[in-house]
């Protein structure tokens, strides 16, 4: 599978409290949280950072086997794509 | 020309207008908050076609291509607020206090932010030297509160503006009303609790840790700039707010019974 390089939106603003991201999505104020592991992920998401690297830093933090969290972190970056949060390059680039 | 200053929040506006029936509007709608200090802004008021948009659009903020500055339309106004300048002008279809009180209101929310302050949807009461600020949507008993607490100091039924300065919470009376159709007194007080307004059999407190307060405050900032700066310097408040003031989860019934579970928190 090619890599992907996600890189968090600049239409939304985010903090981390606790340990979990609350991100606000300005085009209709939706209210986002994501739970530690989530966090860590878009904390990476910098359009630097392909999906294998934020995988292995998963698989350092957490208990769950590489295939598993490659399966989780497609999906989730997936999901947070569609909803205008994330955007997916090919290649890495420098976030504004 | 009318000129007439008021203040809310302790954020100081001068109102200008040639509009006799605007001024006179105005007059009677903020007289409970009419300052002669300095303002900080200026908004300027006039009446005439506002072209384009239904009289029941939505209100939409945008940047006009300037660095904070924003276009603001409805379909019965048309305006501008320049954040940098301090300077917001508007035109009305015709001289009527909801779409200056609407315009004000829009006006409030974006300018507060650079004074560390939001408007909240929350009825807010000052008992005993301490404001309390009691959040919800439509329908959640707000009015019902303020209706509630006779012996109290309404600052507002419905838009509540707290600013936090050093840690501190203050929440400051406002003269946006809700179905009470009262303003609040143009006073403020340190913050001692929020409280997310539910219906119950019984009067019951549960204090709400600050991640989840966030995720129960904001849906309740009054807040219409579709900018992602802005609505970071927002959530910074929000964050610095349910850090600096105790927050709960309030079920209540309608008598004020819930008083006695709020002053003992």
């Amino acid at each position: 599978m090619p890599e992907q390089y996600p890189a968090r939106s600049s239409r939304v603003a985010w903090r981390v409290y606790d340990g979990e991201a609350v991100i606000l999505l300005a085009e209709d104020s939706t209210l986002n949280t994501l739970n530690a592991v989530g966090t860590l992920i878009w904390e990476g998401a910098d359009g630097k950072t392909p999906v294998s690297s934020l995988v292995g830093r998963i698989c350092a933090e957490f208990d769950v086997e590489p295939v598993q969290a490659e399966r989780d972190v497609t999906a989730f970056v997936d999901k947070l794509s569609q909803r205008g949060l994330l955007n997916v390059s090919a290649s890495p680039h420098e976030q504004r | 020309m009318d000129d007439l200053g008021i203040a809310i929040a302790r954020l100081g506006a001068a109102i200008v207008t040639r509009d006799r029936d605007v001024a006179q509007l105005v007059r009677d709608r903020y007289k409970g908050f009419v300052s002669s200090g300095t303002p900080e802004w200026r908004l300027e008021i006039d009446v005439g076609p506002v072209g384009g948009r239904r009289a029941h659009d939505d209100v939409r903020v945008s940047r006009d291509g300037v660095d904070a500055r924003y276009v603001v339309n409805r379909g019965d106004f048309a305006g501008t607020v320049d954040l940098p300048a301090r300077r917001a002008t508007v035109t009305l279809a015709d001289a009527n206090e909801y779409s200056i009180d609407s315009f004000l209101r829009i006006l409030y929310s974006l300018a507060l932010v650079a004074a560390h302050g939001v408007i909240v949807h929350a009825a807010s009461l000052v008992r005993n030297g301490r404001a309390h600020l009691f959040c919800g949507p439509s329908g959640s008993g707000k009015t019902t509160v303020a209706r509630l607490s006779p012996d109290a100091t309404l600052l507002s039924d419905e838009l509540s503006i707290v600013r936090i300065s050093e840690g501190r919470a203050r929440c400051h009376g406002t003269p946006f009303w809700g179905e009470l159709a009262r303003a609040g007194d143009d006073r403020a007080a340190r913050l001692a609790g929020i409280y997310f307004l539910h219906h119950g059999a019984r009067h019951a407190l549960d204090g709400v840790m600050p991640r989840q307060a966030i995720e129960r405050l904001l849906p309740n900032v009054l807040f219409f700039a579709r900018d992602a700066e802005l609505m970071a310097g927002v959530l910074d408040i929000a964050a610095d707010l349910v850090e600096a003031v105790p927050c709960f989860d309030l079920s209540f019934r309608r008598d004020a019974g819930f008083w006695e579970i709020v002053d003992r928190a």
